[in-house]
């Protein structure tokens, strides 16, 4: 039987999980270590769940806890069998909107992002994500001036290995 | 345009996960194990303060009881594992608390920081061990050194054959000795530390110094 506290975790879970998703695709480049990392981040999530005040939105606490997971609590998996590669059956463009252009564009968004650090990785997906400088800053624990000047450094990285 | 705003539409377009997972698997992964980074240092670190604490009790214990009544050690002794007590208390309540502070809803850096600090308990516990190794073996040896007969009277006593002739032999024989366990203990630590922490840390510290190198203002 689960409690009220659970219950309230799993819907909200639920709504967004796609967040961690996205966070797992960034950081991971198959399918077994994006399932490693999808669970890991759950743990933390429901580990820390009480620990959530409710003064920010679930969303962004989410997106936190994924990314700090993601960066400084996964390991990435020393299992050597190579599952499916991520790029083979995720990166799709919602039907409703298709375009062959932008799935490629997204593909090799993806994959140029695969090649940046772990940090810069987390800037360019906060952007991606159309959050403000602000929190930018609170989740990575910069101040705000560095966030805008560290964020035009990893997106000329970023414009450079999407266009070398 | 921007090269990225074209991507980044295309980011925004891109859909929703297909592989959604049910409230039941969330529920069920929810309450698996971990095994993230942390809790991996945690029982290594814990082992690490069982293995030296064992180490020192019976190094200093009641099989060297002999020895060091003979060569009037004993006081010496006894304060030195009173001092290890304390030393243990002291770096678990430390390490205890350190791992606590660990909060992943803190910011990226000050989370980092955390882990690597609790980390750092553990290395300074083993630093305060390899110090005492090495004290208590130049203050065994100044003792040795002062009273080179009671040592071969000790070993005469014991059925270890040594003559007063043998004197120099018997000094040199034993710097060798000590040299030779505590370089081989100093490799097989470092070995240690090398395979156990080294993969573990890496990227950790890596990521530190991005953070470190993000809010510096160059």
């Amino acid at each position: 039987m689960q409690t009220k506290q659970e219950q309230q975790f799993l819907n909200d879970f639920e709504q967004n999980q796609n967040i961690v998703h996205k966070v797992c695709r960034i950081y991971t480049s198959n399918q077994d270590a994006h399932n490693d990392l999808f669970q890991e981040i759950t743990i933390q999530l429901w580990k820390n769940y009480s620990k959530f005040r409710g003064d920010a939105k679930f969303s962004t606490w989410m997106y936190r806890v994924a990314l700090n997971t993601a960066i400084s609590l996964y390991r990435k998996s020393s299992r050597s069998i190579k599952t499916q590669d991520i790029s083979d059956v995720a990166f799709k463009i919602q039907s409703h909107d298709y375009d062959d252009t932008e799935e490629q564009q997204l593909k090799a968004l993806y994959k140029a992002i695969h090649k940046l650090n772990d940090i810069d990785k987390a800037l360019i997906f906060l952007y991606l994500e159309d959050k403000p400088y602000r929190e930018i800053s609170e989740t990575l624990g910069i101040s705000e001036v560095n966030a805008r000047v560290k964020m035009n450094r990893a997106k000329d990285k970023l414009k450079k290995v999407l266009n070398p | 345009m921007d090269l990225l705003d074209g991507y980044k539409k295309a980011w925004d377009n891109q859909s929703e996960e297909t592989n959604k997972v049910s409230k039941v698997d969330i529920y069920k992964m929810a309450h698996s194990k971990s095994s993230s980074i942390v809790k991996k240092i945690f029982i290594i670190g814990i082992l690490e303060l069982i293995f030296w604490a064992t180490i020192n009790i019976f190094f200093t214990g009641s099989s060297y009881g002999d020895i060091y009544e003979e060569l009037h050690l004993n006081t010496i002794v006894t304060l030195s594992i009173y001092l290890h007590y304390l030393a243990i208390i002291l770096f678990l309540v430390l390490f205890y608390k350190n791992y606590k502070s660990i909060s992943i809803s803190d910011n990226t850096k000050s989370l980092i920081a955390k882990i690597l600090n609790t980390r750092k308990t553990v290395q300074y516990y083993v630093y305060f061990n390899l110090g005492y190794l090495i004290l208590a073996n130049i203050v065994v040896m100044c003792f040795v050194f002062s009273d080179l007969d009671g040592l071969i009277q000790y070993y005469n006593n014991h059925g270890i054959n040594t003559s007063i002739a043998n004197k120099t032999q018997l000094l040199v024989s034993l710097i060798v000795a000590m040299v030779f366990i505590l370089s081989f203990m100093f490799l097989i630590l470092w070995l240690f530390y090398k395979i156990v922490y080294g993969s573990l840390i890496k990227r950790l510290n890596k990521n530190y110094q991005e953070l470190v190198k993000l809010d510096d203002n160059s």
